[in-house]
């Protein structure tokens, strides 16, 4: 299941040995150097998965990947500095499906590509319709609406509602939507499963204060609703 | 303070109450003497013109009757007198003159009989009276004058209700001035307590008002320069502090950037290891394990830098804390006893820094003592909550029990443990954020024993299972920035 990575990252040392370490592992590495010209090359060739530098020159990459996202749901993994709640925050609201912690190993990041990249394959396998309360969720085409107006949601938002959607009633832990999700076992950072959740609230539930779709069981995770 | 204000009050008022009582005392005195004596001579005067001018030019005969007084027309003279009665004793035993004169004192009729004029005060029918006797030479009869004193009480009442007015009008007056004067006394002090509560509350700026050119004057600016070179010495501390901080936050963020190439690099080769030549495979092996101590150095040099610049989010939520406590114990140190309350303990904190605080404590516990195995306690007392941790290593000489949570102490600098030397430093950044403290205490059967204490503010909840043990099988509890109850 090999692959076409663009990889945009300012430092050089970091570029090679991500390109040196993505090779090894067996996909095709395009690299560039500031945000400008990552999106220049990315709007040049076609891609299956995006990996960015958050601190780019010319264009930084939350920027960029707005941009990208204008225009493609190619799966895009950004490199942040910090781990902070605030980071993944921002890289969600961007559009970023996940991020790597800086430093990182490269095996690590390895396995995050992979787990990004068969989600795209699978999705695009995937046809049929999901209701959860007055939801419409077509898994093929994507979309989710309510009442017959379409709601917008990210491409982690839409898996984490479609996880949900198809167990109604059925109690999952961070760990689990973690794994069904993001796509690998990621220990520790249930963090990413709550923000996502927090955002995916906020739009599609009429009141995201007391939540009717998706509801929170203390201590255990979140299931949707009957 | 207060003191002193109602020491100064109480003083004034009191000195102006004891001149108002004195000059009251002293008038009343002796208004009431110069009445009585004026009243006196007055009456006496009168008596005497009686009885020497008036009645011997009325032609009475030797020893006269009372016809004769009442033929010569003294009585109705008598009556016409204001505000006097007059007796007249002619000797007749008169039941009606007799009964009158039981009335004076024998000490009167005794003098009035010897032929002199005498006088006395008393009181006959319930008013106050002045008695002035004389005998009309040679032997009778005798005529007592009597005169009704009661305008001079009425007058003296009126003395007394307008002295007490007066004095109590005037105490009160004193007890207003001495207020104001105290709070006028008083004020450089209040002022000068304001400011340094201030300063205490760290506006370094507060200056005490220089208002007058006395003693507290001086003061102030004695005190207002003093509070300039604190203030200075502060700013000058605090720019030097913020100066380290930002290198240290500087010198970690710049070698971030060296550090990701380094661990990517590292791992890369980690894999390639078997492929090196013998001399070089072992030179690998030590720059992939100090790269991976390095990383550690400079995440621990973040995080600390993150607490300096006060940047710290706290995010609590109510959390079984002896169930949170046994779990990280299992991953952090498999096999380490936990031993925890009967009863659940459920305090609002948060689980992340929890788990940091006691996960860099069961490290600590496992570099000084690697062989032997370290303890943990989680109990409850006096509304604190402690989990303790309690190796069995060499301990630390008390005179250094406080140091171990300085940054890159070493209580031995010899040893060259894994340890960057923050491990507890952050750990008690941490505690004090989650609003706790973390002790060492040195234990009487050898070994270190470090208590984190942290507050506990949630009362047990039961029922809905807010913390329910049969979920702590090792689902994160939800965070409470998005988890609704």
């Amino acid at each position: 299941m090999d692959g076409n990575i663009l990889l945009v990252e300012d430092d050089p040392s970091i570029r090679e040995v991500t390109a040196i370490g993505l090779r090894n592992a067996g996909f095709d590495v395009t690299t560039a150097s500031d945000g400008q010209e990552g999106l220049d090359r990315f709007r040049a060739a076609p891609f299956d998965l995006l990996l960015l530098d958050v601190m780019l020159p010319r264009m930084d990459g939350l920027e960029l990947c707005r941009a990208v996202r204008r225009t493609s749901t190619v799966p895009i993994l950004m490199l942040t500095a910090r781990g902070d709640t605030i980071d993944v925050v921002v890289g969600l609201e961007a559009g970023a499906d996940d991020y790597v912690k800086k430093p990182f190993e490269v095996p690590e990041l390895v396995a995050r590509v992979r787990a990004a990249l068969r989600r795209a394959n699978r999705e695009a396998a995937e046809d049929g319709r999901l209701r959860l309360g007055e939801l419409t969720i077509d898994t093929a085409g994507r979309t989710v609406e309510r009442e017959g107006r379409d709601i917008a949601l990210t491409r982690t938002e839409f898996d984490l509602l479609v996880e949900l959607a198809r167990r109604p009633g059925q109690v999952m832990t961070q760990d689990v939507l973690l794994d069904r999700v993001w796509g690998y076992d990621y220990m520790g950072d249930s963090r990413l499963v709550d923000v996502a959740m927090q955002r995916l609230r906020a739009k599609i539930e009429r009141d995201p204060s007391s939540p009717e779709l998706v509801l929170t069981v203390r201590g255990a995770g979140y299931k949707s609703a009957r | 303070m207060r003191g002193v204000r109602a020491r100064l009050t109480a003083t004034l008022v009191a000195l102006v109450a004891l001149t108002a009582l004195v000059l009251g005392v002293g008038s009343y005195v002796f208004v009431d003497a110069s009445l009585h004596d004026r009243f006196r001579d007055d009456a006496a005067a009168q008596a005497r013109f009686d009885l020497e001018v008036l009645i011997p030019g009325s032609g009475l005969p030797e020893r006269p009757s009372r016809a004769d007084l009442e033929a010569a027309g003294l009585i109705a003279a008598f009556a016409r007198q204001p505000q006097s009665d007059t007796i007249v004793d002619v000797g007749d035993g008169d039941p009606a003159v007799a009964a009158f004169l039981g009335l004076f004192s024998s000490r009167l009729r005794d003098l009035v009989q010897g032929g002199g004029l005498a006088y006395e005060w008393t009181s006959i029918a319930g008013r106050p009276r002045l008695v002035v006797g004389g005998r009309l030479p040679p032997d009778g009869p005798d005529f007592y004058f009597v005169h009704d004193a009661s305008a001079i009480e009425q007058a003296l009442v009126t003395l007394r209700v307008a002295l007490l007015v007066g004095g109590i009008v005037l105490a009160l007056l004193a007890l207003l001035a001495a207020r104001w004067v105290a709070r006028g006394v008083l004020a450089p002090v209040d002022a000068a307590a304001r400011a340094a509560e201030r300063i205490e509350r760290g506006d370094l700026g507060a200056r005490v008002p220089v208002a007058s050119r006395d003693e507290f004057g001086d003061w102030a600016e004695r005190f207002n320069r003093m509070a300039d070179t604190l203030q200075d010495t502060i700013s000058r501390l605090e720019a030097s502090q913020a100066q380290n901080r930002r290198f240290v936050s500087d010198v970690s963020h710049e070698l971030r950037t060296p550090l990701t190439a380094l661990v990517a690099e590292a791992s890369i080769l980690r894999e390639h290891l078997g492929a090196l030549p013998p001399d070089a495979r072992r030179t690998g092996e030590l720059l992939v394990g100090d790269v991976a101590r390095l990383r550690t150095l400079v995440d621990e040099l973040m995080e600390l830098s993150r607490f300096d610049a006060a940047a710290e989010r706290v995010l609590l939520e109510p959390v079984d804390l002896g169930s949170l406590v046994q779990r990280i114990a299992a991953t952090r140190a498999a096999g380490t006893p936990v031993t925890v309350p009967d009863v659940q303990l459920v305090v609002r904190t948060e689980p992340r820094r929890l788990e940091r605080i006691v996960a860099n404590l069961l490290d600590n516990a496992r570099e000084h003592a690697p062989a032997a195995q370290a303890e943990v306690r989680v109990r409850a007392r006096d509304g604190w909550a402690y989990v303790e941790v309690l190796d069995r290593g060499p301990g630390v000489p008390a005179e250094r029990l406080d140091r171990i949570f300085e940054r890159f102490y070493k209580v031995d600098p010899s040893r060259t443990g894994g340890s960057s030397g923050l491990g507890l430093a952050i750990a008690a950044e941490h505690a004090a954020v989650l609003g706790g403290d973390l002790r060492a205490f040195n234990r009487s059967q050898g070994g270190l024993r470090i208590a984190l204490r942290i507050p506990v503010t949630e009362p047990l909840p039961r029922g809905d299972g807010g913390a329910n043990p049969a979920h702590d099988s090792g689902a994160p509890t939800p965070t409470t920035q998005e988890s609704p109850s």
